[in-house]
């Protein structure tokens, strides 16, 4: 069904779904505890009120405005507000520092900045002096701030008011601005997670995000009123484009979570039909499956492991392409009923058609997990460069791929084993980097830096970054992600990075245990600890530890698998920079960081005293000191 | 800085004894409408002492409590809690077994006016009560950030959770006074910062007086607007968070003489 017509901008896709919809119900936000209605009108009024006081402060075409938030329906509101009068909207994570918001701020040269709440208006304010650009600090949140009196900072409501008092004097100005707002304007601009070097401003036009969701429409065939759920942060153009872009695009009904603590009530409340999470929510929901499974009684036990096994059985003859006998069948149909939707129930997942993974790779056996479940996860390939490249299609799922391109895309692979890709919704480039502009595209082709190839029926498989790979003694491609992977699908591995040498014959890892279900383990079998680094180095975690890795060794190369391990003494952060606000490991950055590790692992070294630096939320800095213990497999 | 407000609380002579331990001597103060004032002194100065003085617990055998102009002295605990007098407890005593929002909607009971009848059946107006003091508990959730343990029992949460559930029952009285005993004990800087910050929210947003007993200098001199320091049931000092910072006999409490 073609939704967008001749609304090829994202505020005239809002006032045709006004129109069209009107009262219906268009965002939900659980708020004081229960769930409160917007109609697609009231949607429509607030960014109407918000651009005309957007106006009446000076925003111009072309201007940036940047937003501080979780997920919110404000940061929609504020959004589409600034798209109305054809500005461009800078997403910036809500867990930023002062210092990145800063550079996110600069380099925009972001004029309006809008915050959730005090915690992001602090940081605003304290960078103040060296924003000298932006005009004012907008907020809607005014807990903690209601004494707070610099004469930058205003708040929504009174926007909104400035909005309805510019509307009197200026009747139909709104509708003149959406009406001439064009496809090729600037929409978004999308900040690289800065894996490598300072973070780079991919823009991206309202022609091209619109054009990202009607290719995942003609893949999903999603309905009107259909419920989303949102979750990945706004800065990221996943949900830009399964929140903003289909909703708008689709006339869904996009549901905000509480917050991001609530989100797994939350699903259970709301039964999306159409969600799109990162890896680590799916892993932790499995996670958070398995824990309870461990903790419950025998017989529950005993029907959940069946269930399974039949799960798993039946998603091999799918995958595979086979029909299962009536037997297998029916044995299904019963785990279905007894096992998997009670347990789809609990997770909130019983009415979704549509569960999209992407941002980085998902481990095979999750997404088989989920499908033996009854859980059509997808694997999503793509960039903010590229918009959704590849896909999984419903029924031909094979896991460890990701899925056909989409029609309207085309991709080769360079003769070094780079993915290059064209598709008509590729973006206007960097913003003031021309020279990193060229180097990623050529002839028309964006070079992804990713590693990877097609497979014989065309599906695409990424194995990871271009600079991450590593040629081993032998000859062997090693590639860390896929090992790393395989190992984050244990319960008691949140995070693994690992660690090879080009001189060397084995892998060392550096493994981050799952504080939450370790403990529960140990506490289990009666092991007593106190911290995280204390929980890390006893004996019996460093066994569990190992044993995971064995098993995972199984599956792996012989050049690939890992022969010494080290359980980390602290948890990677993000704050720290070692991950991306995106949870995505710095190799390098962690590498270097963690260096004497890494020196020790490939040494005779048995124990290693570590001295880290820790930040603390507020900035204030100490360090810690830990022994850490050399593990042979 | 200047924001004393109306004379809220005025405590006169106050002397309190256990058989023949002293625990508090002839302990005068006030604490005027917008202020925090921090109760100081090192262990066994007399400071919770004083506290269960003005909620009602102790009975002191000589000296006056003044609430508003009126006298207190004589009032029960729960009589002192219909007046506006709230307060937490160093060992949080929640209700265990109950949840988040229980105890919270427990703590609404002095503002019930539907009977067990009415309350049972759920009629028209029992479920308007209901639903307006569900409403005002729900904005305490939300000021201190509460909701993802809205409906967990309180005995699973973890020590600096359950603390603020107990500032949140003891805010959800509605006071006209908060006593806090020792709210950041056991926390670790970032947790401290987070109370920190609910406290001042709340005084921020509800203008009443707080009377907070604490150990950490460094809160207290960033929060409080005066400072009480006792020392062997006795007062000592009286002032700024600066002018105590510098006061001879303070310091010599602390350190020993």
């Amino acid at each position: 069904m073609d939704f967008a017509e001749k609304e090829n901008t994202l505020p005239k896709l809002l006032r045709r779904n006004y129109l069209k919809y009107g009262l219906k119900v268009g965002i939900r936000e659980k708020k004081m505890g229960i769930w409160q209605n917007y109609s697609w009108a009231e949607y429509y009024e607030r960014v109407k009120h918000l651009c005309l006081s957007f106006i009446s402060m000076g925003l111009m075409p072309g201007d940036r405005v940047s937003i501080l938030a979780e997920n919110k329906p404000h940061a929609y509101w504020f959004e589409l507000a600034v798209h109305s009068n054809r500005g461009v909207v800078v997403g910036v994570f809500a867990d930023c520092t002062p210092s990145e918001v800063e550079y996110y701020v600069v380099h925009s040269e972001s004029r309006f900045v809008v915050c959730q709440d005090q915690e992001q208006v602090d940081k605003v304010l304290e960078i103040k002096n060296r924003i000298p650009d932006v005009q004012k600090i907008i907020y809607w949140d005014p807990k903690g701030l209601w004494n707070y009196s610099d004469p930058l900072l205003i708040n929504m409501d009174q926007m909104i008011e400035l909005g309805k008092s510019y509307e009197r004097e200026h009747p139909n100005l709104f509708e003149e601005k959406v009406s001439s707002t064009k496809e090729n304007d600037l929409a978004l601009f999308f900040y690289s997670s800065g894996t490598t070097g300072k973070p780079k401003a991919a823009m991206v036009t309202h022609q091209v995000l619109i054009g990202m969701a009607e290719a995942l429409n003609d893949v999903d065939h999603f309905k009107e009123h259909e419920e989303y759920l949102s979750f990945l942060p706004i800065a990221w153009i996943s949900e830009q484009l399964a929140g903003v872009g289909c909703s708008l695009v689709c006339g869904l009904r996009t549901n905000f979570p509480e917050k991001p603590e609530t989100v797994q009530e939350n699903i259970r409340e709301i039964g999306p039909h159409f969600v799109f999470f990162g890896p680590r929510l799916w892993e932790s929901l499995i996670r958070t499956i398995q824990v309870k499974i461990l903790n419950s009684d025998l017989i529950n036990r005993l029907f959940y492991n069946a269930a399974l096994r039949i799960g798993y059985r039946t998603v091999d003859y799918s995958m595979s392409k086979k029909r299962p006998s009536f037997f297998w069948s029916l044995l299904y149909l019963l785990a279905d009923k007894f096992v998997f939707r009670p347990l789809r129930d609990n997770l909130g997942l019983n009415k979704t058609h549509v569960c999209y993974t992407g941002g980085a790779a998902l481990s095979p056996d999750v997404i088989k997990y989920f499908h033996a479940i009854g859980v059509n996860v997808k694997q999503v390939y793509g960039s903010s460069e590229i918009g959704t490249v590849a896909c999984h299609r419903n029924f031909d799922i094979k896991p460890e791929t990701c899925g056909p391109p989409l029609s309207n895309v085309d991709i080769k692979i360079s003769d070094n084993g780079e993915i290059l890709v064209r598709t008509p919704n590729m973006f206007s480039g960097y913003y003031k980097e021309e020279e990193k502009t060229a180097k990623a595209m050529s002839d028309g082709w964006y070079h992804t830096g990713d590693f990877g190839f097609l497979d014989k029926d065309g599906h695409l498989i990424v194995m990871d970054r271009m600079d991450d790979l590593l040629t081993l003694a032998g000859g062997h491609k090693f590639s860390p992600q896929f090992c790393e992977i395989q190992l984050r699908f244990s319960p008691y591995i949140k995070d693994v990075l690992a660690i090879a040498r080009e001189n060397e014959t084995f892998i060392g890892a550096l493994v981050n245990i799952d504080l939450a279900n370790v403990g529960q383990w140990a506490e289990v079998h009666q092991i007593p600890y106190t911290t995280f680094s204390d929980l890390s180095q006893k004996p019996q975690v460093i066994d569990l530890v190992r044993q995971e890795i064995v098993r995972i060794n199984g599956i792996l190369p012989n050049y690939s698998r890992i022969k010494k391990f080290i359980n980390l003494h602290k948890e990677f952060d993000p704050d720290e920079a070692e991950m991306t606000r995106t949870r995505k490991l710095r190799r390098t950055f962690v590498e270097e960081r963690f260096s004497q590790m890494v020196e020790a692992i490939f040494s005779d070294k048995e124990e290693l005293e570590v001295i880290s630096q820790i930040t603390y939320q507020d900035g204030r800095i100490s360090t810690t000191k830990s022994v850490v213990e050399i593990n042979q497999v | 800085m200047e924001v004393k407000g109306e004379l809220k609380l005025k405590v006169e002579h106050l002397t309190l004894s256990f058989g023949s331990l002293q625990a508090l001597r002839d302990v005068s103060f006030e604490v005027y409408g917008n202020e925090i004032l921090a109760l100081i002194g090192p262990n066994g100065a007399g400071k919770t002492s004083l506290l269960n003085c003005i909620s009602g617990f102790y009975q002191p055998q000589e000296g006056i409590i003044l609430f508003s102009g009126e006298d207190i002295s004589r009032l029960s605990p729960a009589k002192r809690a219909q007046k506006g007098i709230s307060r937490t407890f160093q060992n949080i005593e929640l209700y265990t077994g109950l949840t988040t929002l229980d105890n919270l909607m427990a703590a609404r009971h002095i503002y019930i006016k539907y009977g067990p009848i009415a309350g049972g059946f759920f009629f028209g107006k029992a479920r308007q009560e209901e639903i307006k003091h569900r409403r005002i508990v729900e904005g305490i959730i939300d000021l201190l950030e509460i909701e993802e343990i809205r409906y967990k029992v309180v005995d699973s949460l973890a020590y600096g959770l359950r603390k603020r559930v107990d500032l949140g029952r003891a805010l959800t009285l509605e006071p006209n006074l908060l006593l806090l005993d020792e709210p950041m004990a056991g926390m670790n800087v970032e947790e401290k910062e987070d109370i920190a910050r609910f406290i001042l929210d709340v005084h921020e947003l509800k203008h009443i007086p707080i009377i907070i007993v604490e150990h950490d200098m460094g809160v207290v001199m960033d929060i409080s607007h005066r400072v009480v320091v006792l020392d062997f049931g006795g007062k000592i000092a009286d002032g700024t968070p600066n002018e105590i910072k510098q006061n001879q006999k303070v310091i010599r409490a602390y350190l020993g003489k």
